[in-house]
């Protein structure tokens, strides 16, 4: 489903963001990617969601090389792709159901569609009950469920997640967590840049760690964050 | 029913989703809408008004031009149909019309109200004659020249005379307003293309979140853009309606008083120039919002 080969990433003040990354992640498969602050999460994420281009080697998502996509279809790419992030990017004056709702006003849904796929999307994370609220009458959990909500409604083969648990405390983070895993069993290929080690530890999923921007540990039959590979 | 568009399938909710995000955008900016509205609707007077010149004195013109004619007096001896036929030769003569001296007596009595009779028993003063339309009213003077030359043609200094002193002026005039208004269509034109351009600029800035999010979550780019595209198209539109009306309430009040005391000043008006008017400037509005739009979205949308 997602696979990196040789890629590194270099900015052009010379610092190395990724270096030689070759990485496979199957279809449903729930994956962590951890390491320090600095160490090129982020920048994996970017690159699978085409927020930058490699410096060199191949990304590929769904057999296509995400880096030779002309950028008309690099949205038809971000709709296979969902992604979630720690800050929400959440429009405050639309409620729940507006925003879960938006991501499919602006790939031309139906109205029909819309009517059959928000309430569905909104059951799956657990905020049928809240989706007249306002963002700001959520608490952080709420709002991380609704941008998965908003991430998963246009049925993606990815969900892509930048420390989504970073504003939560560790009990939210844990259920959220949760909550993703049984995304992934549903097929759904979940990618989730952390470094929360408590969530790692506990969920015991495969872990890919990186350090200035290598992978210097891929435990694919799962493992906690500190476990030697 | 669905359409196609850039390879989407385009249900008419979606056309409602995107003319509403125009709107709201226009209102989410409103002072700074209207800013660019007044500003847009100044620059559209002053260059429908200029436009409006252009046209009158262009219409003033033709008018003068479907009059300019040279007459030409022949002399005694000369037989009219060589002098017709060299005349006919110059590639800037239109046609020609041979006026007898009887005929030209008889014009000459009509025009000024005298017997016919009466007239020729004092006898007939006048030559034979032509007259000679030319195909461009700016070659009158220099044609007047040449036909001078010709055999037959009287050499008195009225022998060749013309009329087209006036519709020379009158051209040159007309000339220097349209280039006026060519130079202040691109100097307005370009204030235009900055302010919507800015106004757009600033609807982007205040909606970059909403942008972002929406290219996250795999809109085209060109739904991205067709809001802000509205929302320049009604700007333009706005600015350029209001400038249509003042200038044409203007306009009306100065044909009204032409009319009522210098009856020899003959502006172009009827309900067809209004309309024409009017849906022009709206029209040229649109263009400039949308182009004005277009470039601020180009610009900006790569920094959200």
């Amino acid at each position: 489903m997602i696979h990196l080969q040789g890629v590194s990433v270099v900015y052009p003040d010379g610092t190395t963001a990724l270096d030689k990354v070759d990485l496979s992640i199957e279809r449903g498969e729930f994956v962590f990617i951890t390491g320090p602050s600095g160490s090129g999460k982020t920048t994996l994420l970017q690159l699978i969601y085409r927020e930058m281009v490699p410096t060199e080697g191949k990304v590929l998502v769904d057999g296509q090389d995400v880096a030779k996509l002309p950028a008309w279809r690099v949205p038809l790419l971000r709709r296979k792709v969902g992604v979630v992030f720690q800050d929400f990017r959440l429009l405050p004056n639309q409620t729940v159901w507006e925003n879960v709702r938006f991501a499919l006003d602006v790939v031309g849904a139906s109205r029909r569609e819309k009517h059959r796929k928000v309430p569905i999307a909104l059951e799956l994370v657990g905020l049928a009950d809240k989706a007249n609220s306002y963002p700001d009458n959520l608490s952080g959990g709420e709002k991380q469920r609704v941008c998965i909500a908003r991430a998963l409604v246009n049925s993606p083969m990815a969900l892509l997640a930048d420390e989504p648990t970073g504003n939560l405390d560790p009990e939210i983070s844990l259920e959220l967590t949760e909550l993703l895993a049984n995304i992934a069993e549903t097929g759904t290929t979940v990618v989730m840049a952390t470094h929360d080690k408590m969530i790692v530890d506990k969920m015991q999923r495969r872990v890919v760690t990186l350090l200035h921007g290598a992978v210097v540990r891929d435990a694919k039959e799962g493992g906690g964050y500190h476990d030697r590979a | 029913m669905p359409r196609r568009v850039g390879g989407t399938t385009i249900e008419l909710d979606t056309v409602e989703f995107l003319l509403q995000q125009g709107w709201q955008s226009l209102k989410r900016n409103g002072l700074m809408a209207l800013a660019a509205i007044c500003n847009i609707a100044v620059a559209f007077a002053v260059l429908s008004a200029f436009v409006l010149l252009a046209w009158n004195l262009e219409h003033m013109a033709r008018k003068q031009t479907e009059s300019a004619v040279i007459t030409v007096e022949l002399t005694s001896d000369a037989i009219p149909a060589d002098v017709e036929a060299a005349i006919n030769r110059d590639l800037r003569v239109k046609r020609t019309e041979f006026l007898s001296r009887d005929e030209a007596l008889n014009r000459l009595a009509e025009r000024m109200g005298y017997d016919k009779e009466a007239l020729k028993l004092v006898g007939n003063p006048l030559p034979d004659m032509f007259i000679v339309w030319p195909n461009n009213p700016d070659d009158i003077p220099a044609l007047a020249e040449d036909i001078k030359k010709i055999k037959g043609v009287s050499k008195d200094k009225d022998g060749v005379r013309y009329g087209g002193q006036v519709t020379k002026k009158l051209l040159v005039v007309a000339r220097g307003v349209k280039i006026a208004a060519a130079v202040l269509t691109i100097l307005l034109g370009s204030a235009t293309l900055l302010i919507v351009g800015a106004t757009i600029g600033l609807t982007i800035y205040a909606r970059r979140r909403e942008i972002r999010i929406m290219q996250l979550v795999g809109a085209t780019n060109w739904f991205i853009r067709v809001p802000f595209l509205i929302e320049g198209m009604l700007q333009g539109m706005a600015g350029a309606a209001l400038a249509a009306v003042l200038v044409l309430v203007g306009y009306y009040h100065v044909c009204r008083y032409t009319a009522e005391n210098l009856a020899f000043i003959d502006f172009v008006y009827s309900p067809e120039m209004v309309a024409l008017f009017a849906a022009g400037t709206i029209l040229a509005g649109i263009v400039f919002g949308a182009i004005g739009a277009m470039l601020a979205v180009r610009r900006y949308l790569k920094i959200v």
